[in-house]
């Protein structure tokens, strides 16, 4: 659902989505280190490959984002993460549009950066198995704001093509509600498990 | 024979033949087309679910100029159903829901049906991309060499610089 196919954006709106794209892009990149490599690798695949998991829901289908689990696990390089799974699910499955790639990552990816934002507020710097329970209820949080907001961006962007918002907002979040509580479900789990094992990955 | 007996025969003669052919005096023309075109929506990716209630634009296309002939909604099922223009044989399908998009031209000289080595087709690309994916893996391995490369090059030279 969340990918927007060529030709349904007006262009100074899917232009402006890689100008976006482009500086976060940039920004994100000059901050990756060489030991974020690995990680970055692994999200980016379990992303790509998540939006080939459907659920038929009502007169549609939707599939996994995992944008916010993204988030929650890279930071600011979910960006590229996102980026990334994108052009390979665009000319791998043919999802959404080449020309559109660079809103669509905006769409996902400043989610994600919101989502790692949210967690690493509400759960704190001293991330560990003592404080597990928290890191996981922030984690879910964060997994699921993720997808309502790249939910709404798209509502927003879709305004220009004459849709309602109101209207679209609805269509798409009730239709998204098993992903999103999956993807809170799930962020939320992995977070509770890297706390109690491997708390050193938020350590950053 | 009595000539007003006569008269009354030739008059006789002269309805009958009228009557036997009616049809010389216009031309009619009658052609034969196909009246309905089926388009069906449905998303790619392994579940070949239908898109439903998405909006149809059919456009016509007349020497090279398209123009907007039908809107519509695909059904609960992804179908929608329209019947073509008389003289009207080429067509561009637009299916559109929630920024999802998808066309499809349909040429109605070129046979309008769908061949089955188009339809094995069709479902090989609506099917689970296993090659897509294995490919994909290949490209973020590759991808993740470079970006480790690029990095330890960057941490080098903060090393000469120190």
């Amino acid at each position: 659902m969340v990918h927007i196919s060529d030709g349904v954006l007006a262009e100074w709106l899917w232009g402006g989505g890689w100008a976006v794209t482009a500086v976060i892009l940039a920004y994100a990149l000059s901050k990756m280190r060489n030991e974020d490599v690995p990680r970055l690798s692994v999200i980016t695949a379990a992303v790509f490959v998540s939006s080939l998991v459907h659920i038929s829901v009502g007169p549609t289908s939707v599939h996994f984002i995992l944008n916010g689990f993204a988030g929650v696990m890279l930071g600011i390089l979910a960006y590229p993460c996102i980026f990334v799974a994108l052009v390979l699910q665009c000319f791998l499955f043919g999802h959404g549009g080449v020309t559109t790639i660079g809103i669509n990552a905006v769409n996902m990816g400043v989610p994600a950066l919101i989502a790692y934002l949210i967690f690493k507020t509400g759960a704190g710097r001293g991330i560990g198995p003592e404080t597990k329970n928290r890191a996981s209820l922030f984690g879910a949080i964060a997994g699921g704001v993720a997808v309502v907001l790249a939910l709404l961006f798209l509502a927003a962007e879709l305004l220009t093509t004459g849709e309602e918002f109101l209207e679209t907002t609805v269509l798409v979040v009730s239709t998204h509600i098993p992903i999103i509580a999956v993807e809170a479900i799930f962020t939320g789990v992995i977070v509770g498990f890297i706390a109690t094992v491997e708390p050193e990955l938020f350590r950053r | 024979m009595k000539p007003a007996k006569i008269i009354t025969l030739l008059a006789l003669i002269l309805i009958l033949c009228m009557a036997a052919m009616p049809t010389s005096a216009h031309r009619v023309i009658v052609q034969g087309q196909v009246s309905e075109i089926q388009i069906r929506a449905y998303f790619g990716g392994g579940s070949a679910d239908p898109m439903a209630y998405a909006d149809v634009e059919i456009y016509a296309v007349r020497g090279g100029q398209e123009e907007l002939y039908k809107t519509g909604k695909t059904n609960d099922t992804g179908m929608y159903y329209f019947q073509p223009l008389i003289g009207v044989s080429e067509y561009r399908a637009v299916v559109e829901a929630t920024g999802h998009r998808g066309e499809e031209w349909v040429n109605l000289t070129e046979g309008a049906g769908i061949t089955e080595a188009e339809q094995e087709e069709a479902e090989d690309e609506a099917g689970l991309p296993l090659t897509g994916i294995i490919a994909g893996f290949g490209y973020l391995t590759g991808l993740a060499g470079i970006a480790m490369f690029l990095t330890a090059r960057k941490m080098k030279k903060q090393y000469e610089n120190k």
